[in-house]
């Protein structure tokens, strides 16, 4: 292993010295012989220029304390630090208590007796920030969650639609401001730039790479987000901002941090692509929400529920697909959850459409205990079919007038009564009375085509018993109020043997005392019982 | 010119003066596919948008025959049809299984059959209600175990609203009973054919058919 050779840094903050090439010890790479900022030609030509990209940055600095609730009182959020639960951020309110971030969460009490005290979740973080890339997808199909408090958008192909930078800047920041966050919004040509300029604050808004580098420049270390030891070892050479770092020798700045943190510059500079993965939101739809107390007032969960629904339309919005199930869970303290599932004739999106559905199956469910929180799973996607609409005139005056479609009343019918007990019915083309037929499902796919009308010219009752009855026998006649007599028949039927169901069967059409007419057949082959499977109502 | 009307002729102009059968009054009923029928009934067959009942205390004894012809063309996929959606038919609550086949033998289009079982009595009538009034369906059937007074207004509501036309099945013995039902028909079974007795007919009169089915 060749000894490592010390070479003196040059301490220097702002003198530009280009290092000369070491003879002694050639770099490895030709490039690391320049300053920083100097410009070289990069080992990967960047694909053609042509294609300009800008990235806009949110940076979340409050995201810790306002994903975990509304910043209307005086909350902290702390983290454990060696032991000691330290306030990480504070509310407004909390700040003018002089509670300050980096006290002890006993210290803050003391400070405000009534302060609220939770714990970081960075669970509840990551939700928030995909929440937040589920919205912002609506401006860009690139969204990348680039850091636990950063999120990179590319927008160069959306400014057209939004109307320009201004515009569709302003409508990103009122839609961070709706959602009670602060972000610290900024613009640049590449990701990285445009995350540390977010950092520090700056509402930057570069379009040109030329202008990149002296933007850059006064840009402080903090921003780019290094490792504490780093930053401690880099300040302590004197070189306190971005500038001072871009005039250091590049062999010696990767020797001294790592090739890492070179790269990093060249990326923000522009000089060396950035290549993001673009998130991806999950195909399934899931979303928790949890209360902050126990509700048990109904009004109150479908309130919350229409939250959930909204945000399952925007999720369907964005792809274009409705969804024919969905399922609620509802959470309770100690008993079970209550699932709920509700059941579309047709692939819906909707809100206002599942709201009405669920506030039909709400009158029917008994919550076993007070609600802590609700989940709502989105079951399997399909794509929106568009149905071009009527003119108005063809509606003519007398007909009938559509309250809503038939798909909207079977929804409402099973919403109320269970999808089992609402049913279409088709023929089969079998023989066997008891088989030539069956239920079929008017919720879900009803492409499945019935037959056509084949017209056999059967005697066949209106009526079938689901099971055939037995009849009494008085001397060998069927009896049902009275003696049955045989009007028609016997009309056989017979096998099966396929399916092991098999008949042999001889059926006849009769009527009674009464005047009802009956279908009744007997077994060929075994006793000679009678049994009644039918009326001709 | 023509002369100064009878007093009479003034009297009938009357609008407060409420006639007792009005043929050009009502709108046309939907042909029964029996033509002895619908002699009898106003407007020349079953009525439009209002609640039928029909008394029976026996099973096949042709309650469903009866119907048939009618809800076959209400069902049909016709052209002609001046809904937006051709008519379903509903059956509420139905004793047994309506059997497809012999469905599809009357000409009853069996991908507009909505077969509805409610668990109890108030959801079949809301079950029925919410048919009649969605607009969707041409007609209602009900097999509700009783029927009163109010429910049976408000069926018929709804069946004004919706276009529909409502029918209930309810034994013999509710005959006694008040209903708001434009249309009462009684069928009794008996060893020479089925009897059918129109009790009450809105703009009608009572009548007692013998060879109808």
């Amino acid at each position: 292993m060749p000894p490592v050779r010390k070479k003196p840094w040059p301490i220097r903050a702002g003198a530009t010295t280009p290092a000369a090439p070491d003879t002694h010890n050639p770099p490895h790479n030709p490039q690391y012989a320049f300053a920083l900022d100097e410009p070289v030609t990069p080992p990967v030509a960047p694909a053609a220029t042509a294609i300009r990209r800008l990235w806009f940055c949110a940076y979340l600095p409050q995201l810790p304390l306002e994903a975990s609730g509304p910043a209307n009182e005086a909350r902290v959020v702390v983290e454990e630090q060696q032991g000691i639960h330290r306030v990480l951020l504070a509310s407004p309110q909390a700040l003018e208590a002089g509670v300050q971030p980096g006290q002890s969460a006993n210290a803050a009490l003391a400070l405000l007796p009534k302060l609220r005290i939770e714990e970081r979740s960075m669970l509840r973080e990551q939700q928030a920030l995909e929440a937040l890339a589920n919205w912002l997808e609506q401006f860009t199909s690139v969204v990348c969650i680039a850091d636990r408090d950063v999120l990179l958008i590319e927008i160069a192909g959306s400014l057209r639609l939004y109307g320009g930078l201004l515009n569709l800047r302003q409508q990103i920041a009122e839609g961070f401001e709706r959602q009670g966050l602060s972000a610290s919004l900024a613009i640049a040509p590449t990701p990285l730039a445009a995350t540390w300029l977010a950092r520090a604050g700056r509402r930057a808004c570069i379009r040109e790479p030329a202008n990149l580098a002296p933007a850059l420049r006064t840009l402080p270390l903090a921003c780019l987000d290094w490792p504490a030891a780093t930053l401690a070892a880099i300040t302590g050479m004197g070189v306190t901002n971005v500038g001072d770092c871009l005039r250091l020798p590049r062999e010696g700045f990767a020797r001294r941090f790592g090739p890492q943190r070179l790269l990093e510059f060249d990326r923000a500079l522009g000089r060396l692509p950035d290549p993001r993965r673009s998130w991806r939101a999950p195909e399934i739809f899931c979303i928790d929400y949890e209360m902050t107390e126990e509700q048990s007032d109904r009004e109150g969960l479908l309130a919350v529920c229409h939250e959930l629904l909204l945000s399952l339309e925007r999720f369907l919005l964005t792809r274009q697909l409705g969804t024919q199930r969905l399922q609620f869970s509802f959470f309770h303290l100690r008993a079970p959850a209550t699932q709920l599932v509700l059941g579309c004739a047709r692939p819906e999106r909707l809100a206002g459409h599942w709201v009405d559905l669920l506030r039909i199956r709400f009158e029917r469910v008994t919550l076993a205990e007070p609600v802590i929180a609700v989940r709502l799973y989105g079951g399997r996607n399909q794509a929106l079919q568009a149905e071009s609409g009527r003119l108005a005139f063809y509606d003519k005056a007398g007909g009938r007038r559509l309250r809503y479609s038939m798909s909207q009343l079977v929804e409402r019918l099973a919403a109320r009564i269970g999808p089992q007990s609402v049913q279409g019915v088709a023929t089969v083309a079998e023989h066997r009375p008891q088989k030539a037929w069956r239920l079929q499902g008017l919720l879900g796919d009803r492409a499945a085509t019935t037959l056509s009308a084949i017209r056999h010219s059967l005697q066949r009752p209106l009526w079938i018993l689901p099971e055939p009855t037995l009849l009494c026998a008085e001397q060998g006649f069927p009896m049902l109020d009275g003696r049955l007599i045989l009007l028609e028949g016997p009309e056989r039927l017979e096998t099966g043997w396929w399916d092991e169901d098999g008949i042999t069967r001889d059926y006849y059409t009769a009527v009674n005392p009464l005047g009802m007419h009956l279908w009744v057949f007997r077994n060929r082959n075994r006793a000679s019982d009678w049994y009644l499977h039918g009326f001709f109502g | 010119m023509r002369r100064d009307t009878s007093p009479v002729d003034k009297l009938l102009e009357n609008p407060r003066l409420w006639r007792g059968r009005n043929p050009a009054q009502g709108m046309a009923g939907l042909a029964s596919g029996y033509a002895e029928l619908d002699r009898h009934l106003p407007g020349g067959g079953w009525p439009r948008q209002a609640l039928t009942e029909i008394l029976i205390d026996q099973y096949g004894i042709g309650e469903l025959r009866l119907l048939m012809p009618a809800l076959a063309r209400l069902s049909a996929d016709d052209d002609s049809a001046d809904v937006t959606e051709p008519g379903w038919i509903a059956w509420v609550a139905p004793p047994f299984q309506p059997y497809p086949p012999a469905l599809q033998e009357w000409g009853i289009n069996l991908s507009r059959m909505l077969i509805v079982r409610p668990k109890s009595d108030s959801e079949m009538l809301w079950s029925a209600e919410q048919a009649l009034s969605s607009g969707t369906c041409a007609a209602v059937m009900l097999w509700p175990a009783v029927l009163d007074d109010q429910a049976s207004r408000r069926l018929q509501l709804a069946a004004e609203k919706g276009s529909s036309w409502a029918i209930a099945f309810r034994p013999l013995a509710a005959r006694v009973e008040s209903s708001a039902a434009a249309l009462r028909i009684a069928l009794q079974a008996g060893q020479s054919g089925t009897r059918l007795s129109i009790l009450k007919s809105r703009g009608g009169r009572p009548a007692v058919l013998h060879d109808v089915l």
